[in-house]
């Protein structure tokens, strides 16, 4: 980092996402989680788990709260844009909530890393880079969403006894002890879809890379694409929902649309969008 | 056909340097899949694999999921020799996307306890044995078995192995082939049967604006979940969005999904139906001509005050009801579990079947089924009355040998039938099992498995209303374990030994599965010869079979509905609920759905007791305190958790846990709520009635923290998932 | 009837005696103290071997929990080092004498809290085998560690303060290690020969040592403040509610000077009991540490309750509840004693009658003390048990593991100081004498005409003692 490039870019630089900085991104991966087509049905969750090695810890460690879920399916018993639960059943069923790494364009996780195990790549992903992390978990502390995990244990031995271990995917590594980690986007996928277009000479397309989470999803709630492809079915959800990346609070021509950013006022820029659950009035 | 050296050759070209999707070529006359079944003799792992196997690329194979019955169509991505990911199969019916427990059945293929070589008891322990001894065995004891003197007890079976099982029955001269689900439709398709002349109908979710269920969990454990996930997500809840009303004890995974979720008293959902037939009748100006008039006396009887004092559900809930059914057209009424799992069970179906046929929905939402031309191959579905009949019989010392494959009745049934004891009276007992589980423990002879992704097979789904197809399953590695062997493999080995004419000829189940797809009409062949044929079914990984329409009459039976019993010393229902992450309780040993979060109540790893928070103000106790929940059968004690998902006169255990067996994952963990089940019955159709139970629940005083996912239950405030109206959304997105 | 703070007729010679006494060999019950804190260090170090070689999982913290005593007790210690920086550095420069008796134990206690508190970020970690790339080295991979990052902060300022407080320490005890050769033998001897770098006390040495030591008591003061307020950085650069305030600079480095403060007195008391320093470690000077706790105590509980109160009547919603949850959670009962401690019973300082006796000051020092260690841990694990994320809201309780090593980590410090005392006069004997010549010279009853009366004189007169007011 030459300190002429420095003073050259500076403003670039310090604008970063606010001014659409992600347009010099190659891509911008992204999400769109329909939360009416959402049954809860917790697919996601074990694909994910498959998909990416993650273990189980057993009753008393993930009752202690040292359980690695990424992707977790919440269910909250309220409808806070709907009101009115005192009554004596809960009429209108739950709210469920499929939860991952956001990937947020201004990430609360990636400053406060002492050795830059977190940083955010070209591709518009939050990357943790497990042989970097020391284990300080303040990446984890300062995630709004609480979506970091941490590995309390060493878990090679317990949780894949033969030959579960055989299961494993060998695209991505099994983390040891005392390292953080979370939802990757399944950057594995990524990185074979882009590898496969370059072999072919093309660029990548929408339906090229597909995350575990989506790919399972019997309902397609989750959709995942290239938000800086026009084509990508993601971009026209976003698109069509008039959410936008670099803003805290979306200005849409018609109030009524469904989309939202989870805690977007926070200004973490997620790339994660959800549309509202909708229910009978 | 060329030799198999050319043909990878030439795939090699076609696919560059192989890369993903080799197996999804589709049309081309030429095998471009070479299966490992035909190179076998050359495939080693690892050091000289196959020519399409390069180190790093995955290439995914075709096959099908066995973990429930619903039989999936999936994709497993396979790498250096093994299978690590199982994905939905795009083209298959039900496909493109796969459940939870699909997702986890790879870790019923790698399980640590999976049994890898046949067992015999001797002195009262099972101990491993060669299959030369197993077989000796079998000669000694089995083979010998007199006419009607041998009995198959098996969950459901489909494609050809059920073809093989029936005809080795029919050698031994036995009519008895038990089929057993704990949980199954059984009443349900006994009344379509009685009513339409077609036990399973096709439900068209893409037509109806309104479904009304009555603890059909449609979403989770209801005949085909994935495939009513779909249509209920693109087609039902898209566009003019319909609603979804759901009746039960206890709520399901739909139930959280229901725009109005009703708890009414168990058993009393006919009733329910009724006074909603009465609503629209006296208030909606509902023809009735539809119905006998022996129905519509019947409803007249019912009024809305009556409905609610023998239902508990609210008379401007019935009326709310019954304006969605009238307004929303067309509707579908469905019924589940919860309401057939009565002695009035079969009432409660058949006045649901009575609200369809009120509102016009047969031809509509309930229309004939198309069914596959391939008759012997069609899938026999389970039903508990099996096991209460097998049970009288194996007490009645009816049979010298019986064979356990794909069930657990020593673990699913309710301690009251001693099933344990009349299975042990059986002289000789064979369980083909991959696991240890109470039955297979408790067998003779224990032959091993092979697990659905080491095996050839074919599977035809039991939900197939339309289209249909013969899915096939192929190996996507090599087995685990050299002793284990294809359910398809032994009763073909078993059907040679008896000397069964017609199966001499086949070396082993692939040779006879080619040969009978080489059997098939040449229209299901589309023209292909034999080879091409073969392998384009298992690339795709169905074959398309050719349907017969079916029709559909109506004739309504009879709705009467039998008196609400107080319950006495047992004031409360016991609702042994089905959920889909432990589901009959063969998933407890995958340790993926053991620590995936319950849908509804986010309990991981252990049992709970669902009650009411007025129950639980009444009993003192708060979550996670030890309740003691006792019917006049027996009793179990686990936490219990409070919402208000449950209905104040009911307390809901889930069913799946609470083995004694089944290895390390699931043994000594949680209760089985089915051991301390009361001698029910549906009157009407035989079936097991698992939902009539009457218990009382009391204070342990033990307490401990609840294995729950998640802190808040609500959102405090903040916008995590917020809701809009149905109206804002029909503005928006409708269609 | 006016107290002075040390008697002006103390000869120098005793002060040497005094002070170097306290040196010499200990008896039986150093040694017990010793082996006790020895004890602790073992606790906490099989803890530590135990959760090195297993993983964190033993701590109890989980998901959201990720930080919890370690972190408390790191900010606790590197809070308690602020005493010698404002014993020594800031009481200094503002000419306040009767820190001349006490300064050193406090600048050692600096030195070692700051040993100690170095261990947590070190101890924490959960690879810490790697901890070393939390320094800038070049390293191969071309990587250099995070500079937005708090943490790389907080190493970059601990070791610089840890730096500068032993030089200072070190620097600041060359006359006394000389005065130690003069009259040591053996291995002492030759160890205060190099320690003392040739000091022989003339008029140059010792001009050029005022200016050094000026020079770093005006280096050190910024330091400090800025440590202290890097360190709260951790919490007030991070978006979580209860942490992201401002006011936590300040605040912090409010609460570590009550910190020290209240550690001193509790030093004081044992060493002055211990090693019959009445003479030097007066009453008056204690009172006189006590009313400048009092003060800063007063600084702290306003800091405080304006903390309070901007959440109180802002709009964030989320800080709001954080906050409440604090008053009325499941952690209200350490926080009820955190307020008491901090707020209620430092007003027994204001009270000369307490101020007075010595054990209750003694038990009120450690309780100050302990209510700073508890608002740490209720700044920590509070706002993580409930955050921006309902679902992830969770209560936790420290295990063994966690209570095992913060509890070795007094023993450690208790360690360390025992060493010291025994090793380097805990005494200034330049300074005493310094202080003593002053009031002699200038702080005498009659300040025009009695400037050199012998003090035998002055005592018929009814001169102010050292006992303190009579009536």
């Amino acid at each position: 980092m030459s300190l002429k490039n420095i003073l050259e870019n500076w403003s670039h630089y310090r604008r970063g996402h606010e001014d659409g900085g992600h347009h010099d991104y190659e891509h911008m991966w992204g999400m769109a989680i329909d939360l009416n087509k959402c049954t809860g049905c917790n697919a996601c969750s074990v694909a994910c788990y498959a998909e990416n090695n993650l273990p189980t810890v057993g009753k008393d460690r993930m009752r202690k709260g040292q359980g690695l879920h990424w992707l977790r399916m919440e269910r909250y018993w309220d409808e806070p844009e709907m009101g009115g639960d005192e009554k004596e059943y809960q009429e209108r069923g739950g709210s469920f909530l499929p939860m991952m790494c956001q990937h947020c364009n201004a990430a609360t996780c990636e400053p406060v890393c002492p050795v830059a195990a977190t940083y955010h790549t070209p591709d518009g992903l939050n990357a943790q880079v497990y042989n970097r992390c020391i284990g300080s978990r303040y990446c984890s502390n300062n995630c709004p969403y609480r979506l970091r995990y941490f590995n309390f244990y060493s878990y090679y031995e317990e949780s894949w006894p033969e030959p579960l271990n055989m299961q494993l995917n060998p695209d991505l590594s099994v983390r040891d002890k005392g390292v953080m980690e979370k939802c990757t986007f399944c950057i594995q996928r990524i990185r074979t879809g882009k590898d496969t277009a370059q072999r072919e000479g093309r660029e990548v397309k929408d339906g090229d890379v597909v995350t575990a989470c989506a790919q399972t999803c019997p309902t397609e709630a989750i959709v995942f694409g290239d938000l800086l492809d026009k084509d990508a079915q993601v971009t026209k959800l976003w698109k069509a929902q008039e959410v936008e990346l670099g803003k805290t609070k979306q200005e849409k021509s018609n109030g009524e649309l469904r989309g939202y950013r989870v805690l977007e006022g926070l200004n973490t820029d997620p790339c994660v969008m959800y549309m509202d659950r909708v229910r009978e009035a | 056909m060329s030799g198999s050296d050319i043909n990878r050759r030439d795939f090699l070209k076609f696919m560059g340097l192989g890369g993903v999707g080799a197996a999804t070529l589709s049309g081309c006359d030429m095998p471009t899949t070479v299966t490992l079944e035909e190179g076998k003799e050359k495939v080693v792992a690892y050091l000289a694999p196959e020519e399409y196997a390069i180190p790093g690329i995955g290439v995914t194979f075709a096959s099908t999921c066995q973990q429930c019955p619903s039989g999936c169509g999936v994709h497993g991505r396979v790498r250096e020799g093994r299978v690590l990911k199982l994905e939905g199969n795009p083209e298959a019916l039900n496909g493109k996307g796969l459940c939870q427990m699909g997702q986890a059945s790879l870790q019923g293929h790698y399980n640590p306890d999976r049994i890898t070589q046949p067992m015999a008891r001797k002195g009262g322990a099972l101990e491993p044995v060669s299959w030369e001894e197993a077989w000796k065995l079998m000669q000694e004891k089995a083979s010998g078995a007199a006419k009607g003197r041998s009995a198959w007890f098996t969950g459901t079976v489909s494609g050809h192995q059920s073809v093989l099982l029936a005809a080795l029955n029919k050698a031994w001269g036995s009519k008895d082939h038990y089929v057993y689900e704990a949980i199954n439709n059984a009443v349900g398709e006994a009344v379509n049967e009685s009513v339409l002349g077609d036990a399973a109908p096709a439900y068209r979710f893409d037509r109806a604006k309104a479904i009304l269920s009555f603890g059909a969990d449609f979403l989770g454990t209801w005949v085909s979940p994935v495939h009513f996930s779909r249509e209920y997500a693109s087609k039902f809840r898209s566009g003019d969005r319909g609603v979804l009303i759901q009746v039960e004890p206890k709520m399901t995974l739909t139930g959280g999904n229901a725009d109005l979720w009703v708890a009414a008293r168990p058993g009393t959902e006919g009733v329910v139906a009724l006074g909603i037939a009465n609503v629209l009748l006296s208030k909606n100006q509902v023809d009735g001509k539809g119905l006998p008039q022996a129905a519509l006396d019947m409803i007249s009887q019912y009024s809305v005050d009556k409905v609610t004092e023998i239902s508990g559900v609210a008379g401007d809930t019935l009326v709310r009801i019954a304006k969605y059914l009238k307004e929303r057209s067309p509707s579908l009424v469905l019924s589940g579990e919860s309401a057939h799992g009565h002695a009035n069970g079969y009432q409660n179906a058949m006045a649901a079947m009575m609200l369809n046929v009120l509102l016009g929905n047969v031809g509509k939402t309930i229309e004939a089924s198309n069914s596959m031309v391939f008759g012997e191959l069609k899938a026999k579905t389970g039903d508990s009355k099996a096991m209460l009949d097998f049970a009288s019989a194996a007490d009645a010392g009816k049979y010298d040998v019986v064979f356990f494959m794909g069930a657990n009745p020593v673990y699913t049934a309710p301690a009251h039938l001693g099933m344990a004891e009349k299975i042990a009276k059986v002289p000789f007992k064979v369980a083909l099992s991959m696991f240890p589980d109470e039955t297979t423990m408790s067998a003779d002879l224990v032959l091993p498995l092979s697990s659905p992704y080491e095996e050839w097979a074919t599977t035809v789904s039991p939900y197939q209303p339309k289209e249909a197809a013969v899915s096939m399953s192929q190996p996507l590695m090599k087995p685990l374990s050299a002793e284990t062997k294809s359910l398809g493999d032994i009763l073909l080995s078993m059907l040679k030994y008896q000397g069964v004419k017609g199966y001499e000829g086949f070396d082993d189940y692939y040779a006879y599965l080619r040969s009978e797809l080489s059997a098939m009409p040449a229209s299901v062949k589309g023209g292909k010869g034999n080879d091409a044929f073969w392998s384009a079914a298992v690339q795709k990984g169905f074959i398309k079979a050719p349907t017969k329409s079916g029709s559909l009459k109506v004739s309504l039976g009879d709705v009467k509905q039998s008196g609400y019993q107080a319950g006495g010393d047992y004031p409360m229902h016991l609702v042994p609920s089905s959920n889909q992450a432990m589901y009959d309780g063969r998933n407890a040993n995958l340790p993926w759905l053991q620590e995936a979060p319950d849908q509804i109540t986010k309990i991981f790893w252990d049992s709970w007791v669902e009650i009411h928070p007025k129950t639980a103000s009444k009993l003192g106790v708060k979550e996670g305190d030890f309740v003691r929940v006792e019917s006049d059968q027996g009793a179990v004690e686990a936490q219990v958790y409070i919402y208000k998902g449950v209905h104040v006169d009911a307390v809901a255990v889930p069913m799946g846990r609470g083995h004694e067996e089944y290895g390390r994952y699931a043994k000594g963990n949680g209760v089985n709520p089915l051991k301390i089940l009361s001698p029910a019955v549906d009157e009407m159709s035989g079936e097991l009635a698992t939902h009539a139970t009457r218990v009382r629940i009391s204070k342990t005083g033990r307490s401990d923290e609840l294995p729950r996912l998640g802190g808040s239950e609500v959102q405090v405030g903040r916008r995590l998932v917020s809701t809009v109206s149905a109206d804002v959304f029909k503005r928006t997105e409708g269609a | 009837m006016q107290t002075k703070d040390i008697n002006e007729n103390i000869a120098w010679a005793k002060i040497n005696e005094d002070v170097l006494r306290s040196m010499e060999n200990p008896r039986k019950g150093y040694w017990i103290a010793v082996a006790a804190c020895i004890a602790m260090v073992m606790c906490a170090v099989l803890a530590e071997i135990y959760q090195y070689q297993v993983g964190m999982g033993p701590s109890n913290l989980n998901w959201p929990h990720m930080w919890d005593l370690y972190i408390a007790t790191f900010v606790f210690w590197i809070g308690m080092s602020h005493s010698g920086t404002l014993l020594s550095a800031i009481l200094h420069i503002i000419q306040a004498d009767w820190r001349k008796p006490i300064y050193r134990f406090a600048e050692a206690m600096t030195t070692f809290s700051l040993m100690t508190a170095g261990l947590f970020p070190i101890i924490h970690l959960g690879r810490v085998w790697n901890m070393y790339w939390v320094l800038p080295y070049v390293s191969d991979r071309g990587i250099w560690p995070n500079f937005r990052s708090p943490l790389i902060w907080d190493a970059f300022a601990i070791t610089t303060y840890l730096t500068s407080s032993a030089l200072f320490l070190f620097i600041g005890m060359i006359p006394d290690l000389a005065i130690c050769r003069d009259n040591a033998r053996g291995w002492r001897q030759k160890l205060y020969t190099v320690l003392s770098l040739g000091w022989q006390g003339d008029d140059r040495q010792w001009r050029n040592f005022r200016k050094i030591y000026l020079l770093m008591a005006c280096f050190l003061i910024p330091l400090a403040v800025s440590v202290h307020s890097i360190v709260s950085a951790d919490f007030a650069m991070s978006i979580m509610p209860g942490w992201h305030i401002t006011s936590f600079p300040p605040y912090f480095v409010a609460g570590a000077l009550y910190s020290g403060c209240a550690a001193i007195i509790t030093l004081f008391i044992i060493l002055r009991y211990f090693f019959r320093f009445d003479e030097y470690m007066t009453i008056p000077i204690l009172e006189k540490t006590c009313k400048l706790t009092f003060a800063i105590a007063m600084v702290w509980s306003y800091l405080t309750l304006i903390e309070f109160a901007s959440v109180w009547y802002g709009h964030d919603m989320v800080a709001k509840e954080s906050l409440l949850s604090r008053f009325y959670g499941p952690y209200a009962p350490f926080f009820w004693l955190m307020l008491f401690c901090g707020i209620v019973a430092p007003f027994a300082l204001a009270i000369e009658k307490f101020r007075r006796h010595l054990p209750t000051m003694f038990v009120v020092s450690l309780v100050l003390n302990l209510g700073m260690w508890l608002e740490r841990w209720m700044i920590v694990t509070p706002t993580l048990a409930t955050s921006y994320y309902p679902f992830a809201f969770d209560t936790m309780w420290p295990s063994m593991v966690q209570w095992a090593i913060v509890f070795g980590s007094f023993g450690w410090f208790g360690l360390l100081f025992l060493i010291f005392v025994k090793v380097f006069p805990s005494v200034s004997m330049y300074e005493v004498k310094e202080m003593v010549f002053h009031r002699r010279h200038y702080h005498s009853a009659d300040l025009a005409t009695k400037f050199h009366r012998r003090a035998s004189d002055r005592e018929e007169a009814g001169e102010p003692s050292t006992e303190g007011a009579k009536s």
